[in-house]
C-alpha cells in the first residue's frame, strides 16, 4: 500500500522535476522531454520480453504453471509499454526527422517486438486448456528468443540509423547534462517499479482467478 | 516409442506417407501452385515488366514465395488434426521424427512450387539473367529456412482453435529476419555483389531454428 503511494509520488515528482528543472538539449529543443517517457517505455519493453521468455523457458523445464502466469503477464504489459514506446517514438520522429515512420533500424526493431508480442498473445488466446496453452506458447516464446539476435544482427546491415545512442550511453559520446541524466535515471527506476508492481498485480489476479475456479468446481465434485 | 536406431527409418516412413497421401489427391499441391501463380499474375499485372529494377524484383520474388509458403506449409499438421489421424501417428513415431518427416515433405513441396514459380517469375517480369550459382544457393538456403520455420509454427498452430487464420500472423515475426536476408542476397547477386554474408546468415538462421526445433519438438504433444 505504502509502496504503491511512494511509486506514484516518485513518478509524479520526477515528471514535474524533469519538465521544470532539467534543461533542454540545444538541438532537440522541447522534444528533449520525450526522453523521460520514451526511453523508459522502450526499456520496459525489452525487460518484459526478457522476463517473459525467461519464464517460458523455465516453464518448459519445470512445468510449474506460475512460470506461465509470469510469462503471460509480462507479455501483456510488454505490449502496452511497447505501444507507448512506439507512439512516443513516432511522434518524436515526426518532430525531428519529419516523418512518423521511416523504417529506421530502431523503428524496425520495435515493430518486430510489437509483432512478437502480438503473435504470442494471439497464439495464447486461441489455445484451449491451461496446460496446453502454457506449453505451446512457451515453445513459441523459445523459438522467438532464438530469432531476436538475428534481427539485431541483420537490421543494422540494412540501414544506417539516425537514432540517438540507445539506452545507456557507455561510450559517453553524447554529453548528457547531469540534470537530464539524474531525471532520466529516476524515471527509469520509476518505470521499472511501475512494471514490477503491475506485473505482481497481474500474476496475483491470475492466481486468485484460478483458486476461485477451483473453489467453484469443488462443491460440484463433492456433490458427485 | 521407437528406439533411437529406428528414428531415421521413422522420418523416412513419415516422408513417404506424406508424399503418398499428397499424390493420391494432389489437392494441396494443386491449390498451392494455383495460389502461387495467382500471386505472381497479380504482381505481374499490377506492375508489368521491371527488367532494370533488381531491387524491386528481389523483394517481389520473395513476396511471391512467402505467400505460396504461407498458404500451403501450415497444412502438414492441420491435415492430421482435421483427419483425426494425429493420435495414430503419435503411436508409431516420436514427435521429433514426425516433425522431421513433415519438414522434409514441406521442403520438397516448397521446391516443387519454386520450380514452377521462379522461372515463370523471371520470364513474366523480364528479369535480367541471374548469376545462377548465388541465385540458386539463395533460393535453396532461403527455402530451407522458410520450411524449418513454418513447420515449427505449423505444428504449434495445428493445436489451436483458429488454425488457418493464425498461421500467417504467428509465423511472420519469425520469418521477418529471414525474409530481409533473402531479399538482400537476391538483390546482391543481381547487382553482381557478393552475397556470401547474407547466405551465411540465412544458413545460420536455418540451423539455429532447426536446433531449437529439435530441442522443442518433444514438448509438442503431451496431452
Amino acid at each position: 500500500m505504502i509502496a504503491r503511494w511512494l511509486l506514484f509520488l516518485w513518478i509524479a515528482a520526477w515528471t514535474v522535476i524533469a519538465l521544470l528543472w532539467a534543461p533542454l538539449v540545444p538541438l532537440l529543443g522541447a522534444t528533449t522531454r520525450v526522453l523521460y517517457f520514451h526511453i523508459p517505455s522502450a526499456w520496459i519493453t525489452v525487460l518484459a520480453l526478457a522476463w517473459s521468455m525467461g519464464h517460458s523457458l523455465a516453464y518448459l523445464r519445470r512445468r510449474r504453471i506460475e512460470h506461465d502466469d509470469h510469462a503471460a503477464a509480462a507479455a501483456e504489459l510488454g505490449l502496452v509499454f511497447c505501444i507507448a514506446a512506439t507512439i512516443t517514438g513516432s511522434l518524436w520522429a515526426k518532430a525531428m526527422w519529419g516523418s512518423y515512420w521511416n523504417w529506421d533500424p530502431r523503428e524496425t526493431s520495435i515493430f518486430y517486438l510489437l509483432l512478437i508480442y502480438g503473435a504470442y498473445l494471439a497464439l495464447r488466446g486461441s489455445i484451449d486448456g491451461e496446460e496446453r496453452r502454457a506449453r505451446l506458447s512457451a515453445i513459441y516464446s523459445a523459438v522467438a528468443f532464438v530469432t531476436v539476435p538475428f534481427l539485431m544482427f541483420i537490421v543494422p546491415r540494412l540501414y544506417f540509423t539516425l537514432h540517438p545512442d540507445p539506452l545507456i550511453n557507455t561510450h559517453g559520446k553524447i554529453e548528457m547534462d547531469p540534470r537530464i541524466r539524474i531525471c532520466f535515471y529516476a524515471m527509469l527506476i520509476g518505470f521499472t517499479g511501475l512494471f514490477a508492481w503491475m506485473q505482481s498485480l497481474r500474476v496475483r489476479v491470475t492466481r486468485l482467478a484460478r483458486r476461485l475456479e477451483a473453489a467453484a468446481a469443488e462443491p460440484a465434485r463433492r456433490a458427485v | 516409442m521407437p528406439t533411437r536406431e529406428s528414428s531415421s527409418a521413422a522420418v523416412w516412413a513419415i516422408l513417404r506417407k506424406e508424399c503418398r497421401s499428397e499424390w493420391r489427391t494432389r489437392y494441396g499441391l494443386n491449390a498451392a501452385l494455383l495460389f502461387a501463380v495467382t500471386t505472381l499474375a497479380a504482381v505481374s499485372f499490377a506492375i508489368g515488366q521491371l527488367g532494370d529494377r533488381s531491387d524491386v524484383l528481389a523483394a517481389l520474388l520473395w513476396m511471391v514465395i512467402l505467400f505460396a509458403a504461407l498458404a500451403s506449409l501450415s497444412h502438414a499438421f492441420v491435415r492430421e488434426v482435421e483427419g483425426h489421424t494425429l493420435t495414430m501417428l503419435r503411436l508409431i513415431a516420436s514427435p521429433t521424427s514426425i516433425a522431421l518427416g513433415k519438414l522434409l515433405f514441406n521442403l520438397l513441396f516448397l521446391g516443387l512450387i519454386e520450380v514452377v514459380t521462379v522461372p515463370l517469375f523471371l520470364v513474366l517480369m523480364a528479369a535480367p539473367a541471374p548469376r545462377w550459382a548465388p541465385f540458386l544457393a539463395t533460393l535453396a538456403v532461403g527455402s530451407t529456412a522458410l520450411a524449418v520455420t513454418s513447420t515449427l509454427v505449423g505444428a504449434l498452430i495445428a493445436q489451436s482453435r483458429e488454425r488457418g487464420a493464425l498461421f500467417a500472423g504467428v509465423s511472420f515475426p519469425l520469418l521477418m529476419p529471414l525474409l530481409l536476408a533473402a531479399v538482400r542476397a537476391t538483390r546482391a547477386q543481381w547487382l553482381g555483389v557478393s552475397a556470401a554474408a547474407e547466405l551465411r546468415l540465412l544458413a545460420a538462421y536455418a540451423l539455429a531454428l532447426l536446433a531449437a526445433g529439435l530441442l522443442l519438438y518433444d514438448h509438442l504433444w503431451e496431452d
